[in-house]
């Protein structure tokens, strides 16, 4: 119910403001406010104050009571400019795979001369990520997501909202946008990789052979083999650096989604995604061919996300962007 | 085996949910038994222990054992659960247990709530002056409490929530001015409370001097009174209170006897005056001897001239009267009232009884036996004291034949026991005898110190005739406070104190203070909030300018807080760029080319141009000009120069609309 409640105020909300797309600023008349059942519960203890000192006639209580009212109207004003005119400079999910939890990366910026505190943003269905953005700064904030599956998780809207300082109003604002998390298929199976593919391009024979001659060194990178990282040079005291060799597709192979027709569905993308991962580890060349996409061999991070993605969405509907 | 893990800290949520509550439970601590509010500080204490040090917090059972345990202390107590009283000792005793269990969030919020309704049944309990300020303190502590609680993490210290809960609070307290002024008054406007639950001070209907070994000396202000004309003079100025009748030889009561009130002759100046009486919870009225007016629908004048009152004094209220201080009756006292207030415990203070009846044989009429007696007590050997011993059962006896040391209750005593042995009706007054001059707001103020005790005997032909016998021991009495009488009284440094004119100067002032605070403030009601519209020129005595006057500051309150509040936020100094780059694109939107939210400046210069060629040339340098003030390379060393320009440049942008330029074109041809 109260969700459902939610939802149609959100519609409402995303058909008043439109769609966003960041950076956005959280003008006023975007910011909605509603008391808290703590604030709820504030004002019937004012209301029973107030029945009491009337009835007995008793001027201190009536002006505790009414400083106190007062004193819940400041806070709502508090509330509202704790949020208002923040802004949301970006909001994306990085990957990650099925049954880990994923993270959903937002950045806040606070333009005003003050601190702004325990500003909260809510994916829907997800519980929220909370900090503080300091006058003038920004700040960025990690929201644990879900990834009970491969495929893609999108989020509609983030509720962006505050019940600072007292805790008796909640201020927020919905934000329409969609973002999308690629959920990679769960790197698992026991299939042998598929040695060669046969399309041998350029090999280590060319050059001396079963020699350690590599072309060039280049800075090590995420998702490099520890194989090729020259030790030797880095026990000298130089960076961590990898060898680079001319043909490093001596193993070239191809992952087929065709080839693994013996497996169910998922189970076949768990297998791809196993090999694309290790291939990667070991710092190999690989190349996928799932339908529609056929990628070439290559290796490195683009690679094997681009690889991996297509994994993920492998017959997944992607519902238009309408948002 | 002892806890070698390190203390860990008390944090802020708990602490301040705990001073919270302490803080309530001390407003009470004069009011509840004190075995309540220890039991409490136990449980506090105990809570915050098991924080520090990981103490075992009592289990399930225990707790539910401690609360019935001590809500039975209290329904013992009390007879009851309802009212004032008792429903704030089962508040102290809930709160207390409750701090207990206190874990989560939702715990420390019922807490605090169980604090805000202690420290409402303060403010019903007491209002005095002196209080106020503590009730604040009490409500900022709770608004503090309430901000450390309600944040997760802690970003906000608690010196910060501090600071805050006062600013907020400071900003409401005009709006409490406004609301405390206007909003309509109406009281006992939603139950008729039961009355007489608050504790009760000053006189009692009842004395037992006997008993009392020292007699509590409080300068607590009694009532203050207010003279329309004449004041009467000092020997004059006896406040009738409770009229006592019955003896049983060691206790005088009220009795449930009566008879029929005489009829009065007034004689003299009629002294009309107004009574501000601080709440005492009982049903008597002080007023000057002798009452001859006063408000017939909130009071009875009894048979023997007190003031019963319908409803209890339990808060300050006000009354109006018109007295005598000389009266008399024509002819004999009922036969009623002889034969009750001539009427003794047959076998109780036998000396006295005999001593009674040989001086009344050895003169000629009462009012002779009246003077004899007062000449005993004058060369008798009587000392005045406010420690005197106490007494046997005899009290009489005892205090005529042996210990000859006591305060006015003593003599009254005796006097009007002397009286009735002889058959001379007598009755034993109490109230208050004189009053202190407050020329900064005119009154005199009554203490309790100043309470007394007399006598009246009935004299054939001047009726019922006051009596002081106090007054002929110690005559001074009358003139100057009890305490110029007796040595032993007063240190020397209360004495230096009390003679110093600067601290009589602050006295006064500090009293004339508490008197404007229960005129003005304590009882401000529907009738002050009239003479408060009609001081400020409304000449209609209906709500209706009430209400307006509410609303209207209301209004204004709202718009100076969202002024105030959003100050910080308007004087963020960027963004005149953003601003006027807002006003350009508006000013293009209007032309009907609005900019695409994902279009930057120079997407949007291109659309512009593909959409409205004719505004390309104006337009682009401007968005082109915003790009480079706004991300390019000299971004950061942009002058206010800079940005003044921009800000003309957009302001002299004309954009036709789309129309126009056909428009003009048709013209043309």
């Amino acid at each position: 119910m109260k969700r459902f409640l939610r939802n149609r105020i959100a519609a409402w909300a995303k058909r008043r403001q439109g769609p966003d797309v960041p950076p956005v600023e959280l003008a006023s008349r975007r910011v909605y406010i509603l008391p808290t059942p703590v604030g709820i519960g504030f004002a019937v203890m004012l209301l029973v104050m107030l029945i009491a000192g009337i009835n007995y006639g008793n001027s201190v209580a009536l002006f505790l009571t009414f400083l106190l009212t007062g004193f819940g109207l400041v806070t709502m004003h508090q509330c509202h400019r704790n949020l208002v005119r923040t802004s949301l400079t970006s909001a994306a999910a990085l990957p990650t795979f099925a049954g880990t939890r994923g993270t959903l990366r937002v950045t806040l910026q606070n333009d005003a001369s003050f601190r702004r505190y325990q500003i909260e943003v809510e994916p829907t269905d997800e519980a929220p990520g909370r900090a503080d953005v300091p006058p003038h700064q920004q700040a960025q904030l990690s929201i644990a997501m879900d990834a009970p599956k491969r495929g893609i998780v999108s989020i509609d809207r983030l509720r962006i909202s505050s019940t600072f300082p007292f805790g008796l109003f909640r201020a927020w604002s919905w934000i329409h946008m969609r973002i999308e998390m690629i959920v990679y298929p769960r790197a698992y199976g026991a299939q042998p990789m598929p040695v060669d593919s046969g399309t041998k391009t350029g090999t280590r024979s060319r050059g001396l052979a079963g020699s350690d001659e590599w072309l060039l060194l280049r800075p090590f990178r995420d998702g490099d083999s520890p194989r090729q990282v020259a030790w030797k040079a880095y026990a000298r005291g130089a960076p961590l650096l990898v060898k680079e060799y001319s043909a490093m597709g001596a193993e070239l192979r191809m992952f087929d989604f065709a080839k693994l027709e013996h497996l169910d569905l998922e189970a076949r993308l768990e297998q791809l995604a196993r090999w694309v991962v290790d291939a990667e580890a070991r710092g190999e060349r690989y190349g996928l061919a799932i339908p529609p996409h056929h990628f070439e061999p290559d290796s490195g991070p683009e690679h094997r996300h681009r690889c991996l993605a297509a994994l993920a969405a492998y017959g997944v509907q992607r519902s238009a962007n309408d948002g | 085996m002892a806890d070698l893990r390190p203390p860990r800290r008390i944090r802020a949520p708990l602490a301040w949910t705990a001073s919270a509550l302490v803080g309530a439970m001390l407003l009470h601590i004069d009011r509840v038994p004190w075995w309540i509010t220890a039991a409490a500080l136990v449980c506090v204490g105990w809570r915050l222990a098991a924080e520090v040090r990981a103490i075992r917090l009592p289990g399930r059972f225990a707790k539910i054992g401690v609360a019935m345990m001590l809500i039975a202390a209290v329904l013992a107590q009390f007879h009851t659960l309802n009212g004032l009283s008792a429903g704030t000792a089962l508040l102290v005793v809930m709160g207390a247990i409750k701090l207990l269990e206190t874990f989560s969030r939702r715990d420390r919020y019922v807490v605090i709530g169980a604090t805000a309704f202690l420290l409402l049944a303060a403010c019903l309990d007491r209002q005095g002056l002196t209080r106020a300020p503590l009730y604040l303190l009490e409500a900022w502590i709770c608004c503090t409490a309430l901000a450390v609680v309600a944040q997760q993490g802690d970003s906000l210290t608690a010196h910060a929530a501090g600071a805050l809960a006062a600013r907020s609070l400071g900003l409401a307290a005009p709006l409490a001015v406004v609301m405390f002024l206007f909003f309509p008054r109406m009281v006992g406007a939603f139950w008729t409370l039961p009355q007489a639950d608050s504790a009760v001070t000053g006189l009692s209907d009842s004395m037992s001097p006997g008993g009392i070994s020292q007699l509590s000396e409080s300068d607590e202000p009694a009532f203050r009174v207010r003279f329309e004309g004449p004041t009467p003079p000092p020997e004059e100025r006896y406040w009738r209170g409770p009229v006592l009748h019955e003896f049983d030889g060691f206790t005088w009561k009220r009795g449930t006897g009566y008879y029929r009130q005489p009829v009065l002759q007034h004689e003299g100046i009629a002294y009309r005056y107004r009574v501000t009486m601080e709440p005492t919870a009982q049903r008597w009225w002080f007023a000057l001897d002798t009452v001859a007016e006063y408000p017939l629908r909130r009071a009875v004048l009894m048979f023997d001239h007190q003031l019963i009152a319908h409803e209890p004094v339990t808060r300050p209220i006000t009354f109006e009267a018109v007295s005598y201080t000389h009266n008399s009756t024509a002819g004999p006292p009922s036969t009623l009232a002889r034969g009750y207030d001539t009427k003794l415990p047959p076998d109780r203070n036998p000396r006295t009884v005999r001593l009674a009846r040989e001086m009344r044989a050895a003169v000629g009429s009462d009012a002779d036996f009246v003077q004899a007696v007062l000449a005993v007590f004058r060369r008798g050997g009587f000392e005045y004291t406010l420690t005197p011993p106490k007494l046997d059962r005899d009290s009489v006896d005892d205090f005529m034949f042996n210990t000859r040391q006591g305060f006015c209750g003593h003599f009254a005593s005796a006097f009007v026991t002397m009286m009735r042995a002889a058959g001379v009706p007598a009755r034993v007054v109490t109230g208050y005898q004189g009053g202190e001059w407050n020329p900064v707001r005119e009154y005199f103020l009554v203490r309790q110190s100043d309470a007394h005790a007399w006598a009246e005997v009935w004299l054939d032909g001047r009726g019922w005739t006051r009596i002081d016998p106090t007054a002929v021991v110690a005559p001074d009495r009358l003139r100057r406070g009890v305490y110029d009488l007796i040595p032993g009284a007063m240190t020397a440094a209360q004495r230096l104190m009390r003679d110093s004119p600067w601290v009589a100067e602050a006295r006064l002032r500090w009293d004339a203070l508490n008197d404007w605070w229960n005129e003005r403030v304590v009882r401000f009601d529907l009738n002050a909030q009239m003479d408060l519209l009609a001081w400020l020129g409304f000449d209609s005595r209906d709500w209706q300018p009430l209400g307006w006057l509410f609303a209207g500051g209301l209004v204004a309150w709202l718009l100076f807080v969202a002024w105030h509040v959003g100050r910080a936020l308007r004087a963020t100094p960027m963004d005149r760029l953003a601003r006027a780059y807002t006003r350009l694109c508006a000013k293009l939107a209007k032309a009907g080319v609005p900019r695409e939210a994902h279009e930057g400046p120079l997407a949007y210069a291109d659309n512009v141009a593909a959409r409205r060629p004719d505004l390309a040339a104006a337009v682009r340098p401007l968005l082109s000009r915003y790009a480079d003030l706004r991300y390019g390379r000299d971004a950061g060393a942009r002058s206010p120069a800079d940005i003044a320009q921009f800000e003309r440049a957009v302001a002299r942008l004309r954009v036709p609309r789309e129309s126009e330029p056909r428009l003009r074109a048709q013209r043309a041809t």
